[in-house]
């Protein structure tokens, strides 16, 4: 089981269709033209396959694992790479990871992520000439918090510090370590790091999207259902889809506010737009609304390619060791610093 | 006059005897009931769905009992079921026997359910819990809301199961109005129920799903355990769609409900 | 080799962008730094669980005795993705493991690097520590 290399074998290129797709409608012809994938005609649309109920097939196994940054990066200022800096980056990223640790420190006390293949160049990951996911702000970044948002932050900031030490209890811990839920789920579906999967499945009236961590399942209802009542609040909120055309758009309200994504609070709304733009490729955009947080809706867009199943069962708090072994450790930890304490005083 | 009087003599005939062959069945089906096809023409057994009946305390026939938790007094306590396991008690090995009423007097502290595990099968289907499938030409999902417990039927591109879980790792296929599941692969930490009613790694389940009426499906299952069981053995009852407008699965993520329970003795106490 | 993390979801609290390095705090906090250990011994039984899988080897004391150590190794949902099942790695093969032990004493500890009686790893990369840069290409 060699390495793969990075481009040919570990990514999904964007058709040359899709490039151009990508990025006549965005960006200045420069980019166009920088871009040899992109030659082709701008105006050939990809038509998605049909499911036999005759929604857009969004259907099969997916990744969001990518090396485009969140954010701009510091000194980046355009909004597409070249091919050859995008390889560059994602070269660069790439060695950063596989650099050794230093025996002795923090760092080197963990399982090394690359014999398990759970480092991002050994599987399938989406590909794009973007330098950040966030488009709009066109400057490729989040909207600052405003005075509101910055509040709240700091009274969690207080609550957490009140709650005492992060291994206390298992209620200090993060919650993704508690297994209660991961990054990947969302609304929005952000990059988990490894094991960023999905499938997508659908009937009449449903679109189902499973995300592998931890074992996530959103059950979308296309059926112009009702607004869902104020007082159901859930960790991914409640989903209401709809088709616009080929683009399937799920709007999402009724977070409990105890996850919050970037500092959100419970009015947090989530607009997410799939639209299948080639066989390997489906356009994942998602728009973030939450007036108590930021002062403007900001939207990202992280393709998701496509990738190899199955999606083995990601059972997380049943065999959670690490929580009661990181508990016990701490306990140790304070009863030997009580008794150096109690020897010190006498 | 003659021939019609015979025909009505020959289609009596046919009909007692159909109906001799209907009563042999769990339970009376609409005869002949075919679902609405699903657009690729197989039937469509999409939708929620939700088994009413005490499976979940006790599979086996059982009388009303007092709970396990004092506290909660009749709130808590068992409700009697004719139970759900066809041709008597449960055909278990008599050291697996032993086990299992070892597990019944020590089901809250071993019960996985308390732990909010997940649940296995085919548990998972009558816990009390609604489930949603989800029918796809390569993929059959069965969704629940328990503990967000999911299960992949794979429809095409069959494996074996590359490794144990909790769920298992089902194929599956049409066989005339039914979808049969075939699951192996599970480890052996979930129970079929909160009585103590147990499996090992070498557990096979294949389960039957069938459209009885618009809104009714039969569930049959077959269990087989050779290091648990002396022989295979069948359960089966309805399962009832959830026909409110709104219907759906809610989250009932549990792990936060448990971890008290679970690490609360490795809390950092207020003296140290 | 001793390949960096870059991410790790499972213990940030905060929903990070992927490609920010963070210090696996967690893991520091469950196994110490300053108890790195090296165990040779056979393969009992691979729990091929998540969020981490389990190791259990069977390692021979100096002394003759054996005991049985649980060593934490990664998920195996992408190793299974490549093809790995639960009968790949044979009970009985041999492991060196290099890692730290747990805080709380036990006989447990993660496992940074596993390795084969021949030298290579036990599931991928290629060469042992030691080997300059390995196959990554």
């Amino acid at each position: 089981m060699n390495r793969r290399s990075l481009v040919s074998a570990g990514a999904v290129v964007l058709g040359a269709a899709v490039l151009s797709a990508n990025i006549a409608g965005q960006a200045p012809a420069s980019a166009a033209k920088a871009a040899p994938a992109a030659k082709a005609p701008a105006a050939k649309a990809y038509t998605p396959p049909k499911t036999p109920d005759g929604q857009p097939d969004l259907q099969g196994f997916w990744t969001n694992s990518t090396y485009v940054p969140f954010e701009r990066p510091q000194g980046v200022t355009k909004e597409f790479y070249t091919p050859d800096e995008a390889e560059a980056a994602i070269k660069a990223a790439a060695a950063r990871e596989a650099e050794q640790t230093e025996p002795g420190t923090a760092a080197d006390v963990h399982y090394d992520f690359s014999q398990f293949g759970l480092d991002r160049s050994q599987s399938k990951f989406s590909y794009n000439l973007r330098t950040s996911l966030v488009v709009d702000p066109p400057d490729g970044k989040v909207p600052p918090v405003n005075a509101q948002g910055q509040k709240r932050a700091a009274e969690r900031a207080a609550a957490r510090k009140l709650a005492g030490g992060p291994y206390d209890s298992v209620q200090n811990m993060a919650i993704g370590s508690r297994c209660i839920i991961m990054g990947g789920s969302g609304p929005p579906m952000m990059n988990a790091g490894y094991n960023a999967n999905y499938q997508i499945v659908q009937s009449p009236g449903y679109v189902m999207i499973l995300t592998e961590m931890i074992h996530d399942v959103r059950v979308i209802p296309l059926d112009n259902r009702s607004q869902p009542p104020q007082d159901i609040r859930q960790w991914v909120g409640l989903s209401r889809g709809r088709w616009e055309g080929n683009t399937l758009v799920v709007e999402t309200t009724n977070f409990n506010g105890k996850n919050a994504f970037r500092g959100a609070s419970e009015t947090l709304k989530v607009t997410e737009r799939f639209t299948r733009v080639a066989d390997d490729v489906i356009d994942y955009k998602f728009t973030i609304e939450d007036p108590a947080t930021w002062d403007r809706a900001w939207t990202a867009d992280a393709p998701l390619a496509r990738t190899e199943g199955p999606i083995f069962e990601f059972a997380c708090h049943e065999t959670n060791y690490g929580i009661a072994n990181i508990l016990a450790g701490a306990r140790a930890e304070d009863k030997q610093k009580a008794e150096r304490a109690k020897k010190g005083s006498n | 006059m003659m021939r019609s009087r015979l025909l009505t003599r020959v289609t009596v005939v046919a009909f007692v005897a159909w109906v001799a062959v209907a009563m042999t069945l769990v339970t009376a089906q609409t005869p002949g009931y075919k679902a609405p096809r699903a657009p690729d023409g197989k039937p469509n057994l999409n939708g929620i769905w939700q088994a009413i009946n005490t499976a979940n305390w006790d599979i086996e026939a059982h009388s009303a009992a007092p709970g396990p938790v004092l506290e909660l007094g009749a709130a808590g306590a068992v409700p009697g079921g004719l139970g759900v396991v066809e041709g008597g008690p449960l055909p278990y090995r008599p050291e697996a026997l032993t086990k299992r009423n070892e597990n019944r007097a020590n089901r809250l502290k071993l019960d996985p359910e308390v732990k909010c595990y997940l649940p296995g099968v085919p548990r998972a289907t009558y816990m009390g819990f609604p489930f949603q499938i989800i029918q796809s030409q390569k993929h059959v999902m069965l969704v629940h809301e328990y503990a967000g417990a999911v299960r992949t039927v794979y429809m095409t591109d069959q494996v074996e199961a590359p490794a144990d879980s909790w769920m298992g790792w089902s194929n599956g296929r049409w066989e005339g109005e039914s979808l049969v599941v075939d699951t192996k692969g599970f480890n052996d930490l979930s129970w079929f129920d909160r009585s103590g009613n147990f499996h090992s790694d070498a557990l096979h389940v294949v389960e039957r799903f069938t459209a009885r009426s618009a809104d009714t499906l039969i569930y049959e299952v077959t269990v087989e355990d050779p290091k648990v069981f002396s022989r295979p053995w069948k359960m089966s009852m309805p399962l009832y769609r959830r026909v409110e407008p709104n219907a759906q699965i809610l989250e009932f993520r549990c792990v936060e409900f448990v971890e008290d329970l679970i690490y609360g003795h490795l809390r950092k106490q207020p003296s140290q | 080799m001793r390949a960096k993390l870059v991410v790790v979801a499972a213990c940030a609290g905060v929903l990070l962008a992927v490609g920010q390095a963070r210090a696996h705090h967690a893991f520091a906090a469950e196994f110490d730094v300053t108890k790195p250990v090296t165990l040779k011994g056979s393969l009992v039984k691979w729990e091929m669980v998540n969020p981490h899988s389990w190791f259990h080897v069977a390692v021979k004391e100096p002394d003759g005795t054996v005991t049985e150590w649980l060593i934490e190794g990664g998920s195996p949902n992408q190793l299974i993705r490549m093809g790995v099942t639960k009968n790949t790695v044979a009970i009985g093969t041999e492991l060196t493991i290099e890692g730290y032990r747990a805080k709380d004493g036990g006989l447990k500890a993660v496992g940074r690097n596993f390795v084969l009686a021949d030298g290579s790893r036990l599931f991928l990369g290629g060469s042992a520590p030691g080997a300059t840069g390995g196959d990554k290409k």
